[in-house]
């Protein structure tokens, strides 16, 4: 516990005094909706795939409903009906990825999980274009010329984006 | 160390609460008679000597100061038989009590909520000492006495341990007790009394060892001696010393010969402990003499039989528990298992068995270790009643049932501030302002106010009645239309629902706010509370006869038993106990309004329909309502058919609150209190069959 606080007091800090310094952060990056995200592996719990979930009557339809984690249960949100995209059949490649935002538990459904890879968050820029929804919080493009989208957990852990 | 410390601050608060809770039961009980027993007497002062010490030991200077007073107070007390005191006194000293009691629990207050003591006591120290003073005032002789007793005490320590003078005495006993017990005078006395007991004609020396903790040394380095007339009593005697605990050796010494007529023996140490208090703590000889011997003793084995456990913890436990009841059943349900050859499968089924029987009983125990007798609230109101009949000057008994009835701990908690209210209003409100009010009522002039427990199958019920002024449902439909509260023409409601207006929030009945009640939160508040926690209240009253609340609340939160029943692919949990019926019906059957709303007919009442999946908004092949089943359920006074899929099977389920991420979508008021994970691993909703009625129908 007090060792991931370190950490994350140690990030706060990088980000304070890193103007023009490098500050690299190991990433996840995922794929969903045909945009590749990315966001801290400090937040990942686990990643499962080919898992039940048990819709929740009333609310959003991007709320896929709870799943079940060794006797704990936590909601599951896809991603691809947060960005508004039409629903794709689940398959084997679907995976829901587990976060840990701040003590909330909660499981992302994405089209398919990537890789890890490190990630200099100076080189982040935000998005250039004024947009309702806020799910993504900044862009990057890495050394295979890719760009990728920076996910905004906070905003999706917070209730903000619904 | 941070960490040591809380535990100690939790420790303290934990001890100090419950003794000031025994505290409270003793005087409480005591007034009644107006009368202290001795063993209260002695109990309040060790009460006292605890708090003073572990309060000094924790630096809290204002709770040290004030028990230390009171300590002082029943030394005296104590010293003096509390038949000394003159009779008005003794109100006093119970209005006094009751007021030190408040002021401990004020500053227990204090530092429960972290903030700064009252530094400035010195007033109410002062009105203890001023009483002190007073009551000694007719027998000031008793620093004297103390004096000599202390006196004669060092005189008796001189004479080391040459045998006491006592001409009479055909055998003595001389007793060591072991090294290092601790309060060796008291020690010897309990074993003097014990002796007492049995009808043994004796003395004993040092004499005065229960009165004077200076024979202490003189008993650790001398041992004490009995003085016997006879040798019958002797051998009798030497029986009880046996299963005395603490004896480390005695020996039977003839005066003349001054010979040890037995080799010394050996007390059976390793006998089992004996609750020495028990007999010292009944039998009460001279109230004088036992005084200080069952206080030490007194206290002893209740240690012994309970730990104060966190309630996390248990929490804790009952949430693994119930997953490994879980785990348990998936295990034994697994498909691998039909590749097993015959005999094998058939003795892995046989140990499954026995493992399912031992999860049983885990599950049982896990569940009882929540649940804690009732007693605790009612002795709180016990308090109430009694502050309450002075204030307002009426003459009210309360009168309780049932209090040993075991309710879950998290029910307890949430249940004591509606149940203080509704005692709080009927002593106000309910009870008349006079006894002669009551005289001409026909009424015993003194009123009753009832508190009742009972469990009834999976519920507990608690009823506060009153035999007061009873409601009238004329002046609450007028006061409800005063406020604007009436959502109907007058004349439509029924004497139930006129009744039920007082639950209404911004209703009080009363027109000036008191000190007890009337501010307008009553019963909506006790009303919502008592739902929070899955209860349902209902009140019954006759004009000029009285009124009673009746709560029911699920014995435990933790764990229901529901039907499953299925919702196109959704398993949805009901809790049995809001089932009353489950039926087919035929197209023919159902009803229409004008707005198409389905209702059915049930033993002559028209109940409506909800379909779920289409409250849910949910995928399923049976919409036609023959295809389906009809559930009647009934929830409070609420009563109505859910339309359902199909039935599944009945099962005892781990209720587990939906993630917090869900508080937002309104869902418990929508009837989704919570969901449970089954035997496969799946999740199933429960419902809430009052909030899914109001949000489906009520909002209509």
């Amino acid at each position: 516990m007090s060792n991931q606080e370190e950490t994350l007091v140690q990030n706060v800090q990088d980000f304070g005094e890193s103007e023009g310094k490098q500050s690299i952060e190991r990433c996840l990056t995922f794929e969903s909706g045909g945009l590749v995200m990315f966001l801290s592996t400090e937040y990942v719990t686990e990643i499962i795939n080919d898992y039940p979930i048990t819709p929740i009557p009333l609310v959003p339809s991007f709320i896929k409903g709870v799943i079940n984690v060794r006797g704990r249960i936590f909601p599951a949100l896809d991603i691809r009906l947060c960005m508004g995209m039409p629903q794709l059949e689940y398959t084997n490649k679907t995976c829901i990825i587990m976060l840990n935002i701040d003590s909330t538990v909660l499981g992302i459904v994405v089209d398919s999980v990537q890789k890890v890879m490190d990630i200099d968050l100076n080189q982040v820029h935000p998005i250039p274009i004024k947009r309702r929804q806020k799910l993504l919080d900044g862009m990057v493009t890495v050394e295979d010329g890719r760009v990728l989208m920076s996910f905004d957990y906070k905003a999706l852990a917070s209730g903000q984006y619904n | 160390m941070d960490n040591g410390m809380e535990s100690m601050l939790d420790t303290y608060l934990y001890e100090t609460n419950s003794l000031l809770d025994r505290l409270d039961e003793m005087l409480v009980a005591d007034e009644e008679t107006e009368d202290f027993s001795t063993d209260d007497v002695n109990e309040i002062f060790r009460i006292m000597h605890t708090i003073k010490g572990s309060s000094a030991m924790m630096e809290f200077g204002s709770l040290s100061t004030i028990a230390h007073r009171i300590e002082d107070l029943f030394f005296y007390i104590r010293d003096k038989g509390i038949s000394s005191l003159a009779h008005e006194h003794r109100k006093e000293l119970f209005n006094l009590m009751f007021r030190s009691e408040d002021q401990l629990r004020g500053e227990v207050a204090k530092v429960e909520s972290g903030s700064p003591l009252s530094e400035n006591i010195d007033e109410f120290t002062a009105e203890i000492e001023g009483f002190l003073a007073k009551i000694s005032g007719n027998g000031d002789s008793s620093q004297d006495e103390a004096s000599t007793a202390g006196a004669s005490g060092q005189t008796a320590a001189e004479d080391d341990s040459a045998l006491p003078d006592d001409p009479q005495a055909a055998c003595f006993i001389h007793i060591f007790l072991e090294e290092g017990v601790g309060m060796e005078n008291l020690r010897a006395y309990m074993i003097v009394n014990a002796l007492k007991e049995v009808g043994a004609d004796f003395r004993y020396y040092p004499a005065n060892m229960d009165t004077d903790s200076g024979t202490c040394q003189t008993i650790i380095e001398n041992g004490f001696f009995l003085a016997f007339d006879s040798q019958e009593n002797t051998s009798m005697a030497e029986d009880i010393l046996k299963t005395q605990n603490h004896i480390h050796s005695y020996e039977i010494v003839e005066p003349a010969a001054k010979e040890t007529t037995q080799p010394e023996a050996e007390a059976p140490a390793a006998l089992p402990e004996q609750p020495v208090s028990a007999p010292a703590a009944k039998e009460a000889p001279a109230p004088k003499q036992e005084s200080g011997a069952a206080a030490p003793a007194s206290h002893a084995p209740v240690k012994q039989s309970l730990i104060s456990v966190n309630l996390s913890k248990l929490d804790s436990l009952v949430d693994i528990v119930g997953e490994i009841v879980i785990t348990e059943s998936m295990v034994t349900a697994s498909p691998e298992l039909s590749h097993l050859p015959r005999d094998s499968y058939d003795n892995f089924m046989q140990s499954a068995r026995q493992l399912r029987k031992l999860t049983d009983d885990l599950q049982d125990i896990s569940m009882s270790l929540r649940m804690v007798p009732i007693s605790g609230v009612f002795q709180k109101m016990n308090r109430i009643v009694r502050d309450m009949k002075q204030k307002l000057n009426k003459d009210v008994r309360l009168t309780v049932i049932g209090e040993n009835t075991e309710v879950d701990k998290t029910i307890i908690d949430s249940i004591q501030d509606p149940i203080m209210h509704i005692v709080r209003n009927s002593m106000d409100h309910g009870i008349e302002e006079t006894a002669a009010e009551r005289i001409a009522a026909g009424k015993d002039p003194q009123g009753e106010l009832i508190l009742s427990a009972s469990h009834s199958s999976s519920e507990v019920v608690i009823s506060i009645s009153d035999d007061g002024y009873g409601m009238d449902a004329g002046k609450l439909l007028a006061k409800a239309r005063e406020k604007g509260l009436l959502t109907k023409p007058e004349s439509e409601y029924s004497q139930k629902e006129a009744l039920g207006l007082i639950m209404l929030p911004g209703f009080s009945t009363n027109q000036t706010v008191t000190e007890y009640s009337g501010r307008g939160v009553g019963m909506d508040v006790v009303k919502k509370n008592i739902e929070a926690v899955g209860g349902t209240v209902s009140l019954t009253s006759e004009l000029g006869v009285g009124t009673t609340i009746t709560m029911s609340i699920p014995l435990t939160l933790a764990i229901v038993t529901g039907m499953k029943v299925t919702v196109g692919n959704s398993i949805f949990t009901i809790p049995i106990s809001n089932i009353r019926q489950s039926f087919k019906v035929r197209n023919e059957e159902v009803v229409l309004d004008e707005c198409g709303h389905e209702m059915v007919d049930r033993m002559g009442t028209f109940y409506p329909i909800i379909r779920l999946h289409r409250f849910y908004n949910l995928d399923t092949e049976i919409t036609s309502i023959e295809d389906g089943i009809l559930l009647w359920v009934e929830a409070s006074d609420r009563s109505y058919c859910l339309f359902v899929d199909d039935l599944i099977d009945e099962q005892q389920v781990v209720v587990k609150s939906l993630p917090s991420f869900f508080n937002e979508f309104g869902l418990k008021n929508a009837g989704i209190t919570g969901c449970t994970i089954l035997g496969d691993g799946n999740i199933s909703i429960i419902l809430d069959i009052l909030t899914l009625y109001m949000a489906a129908i009520e909002t209509i």
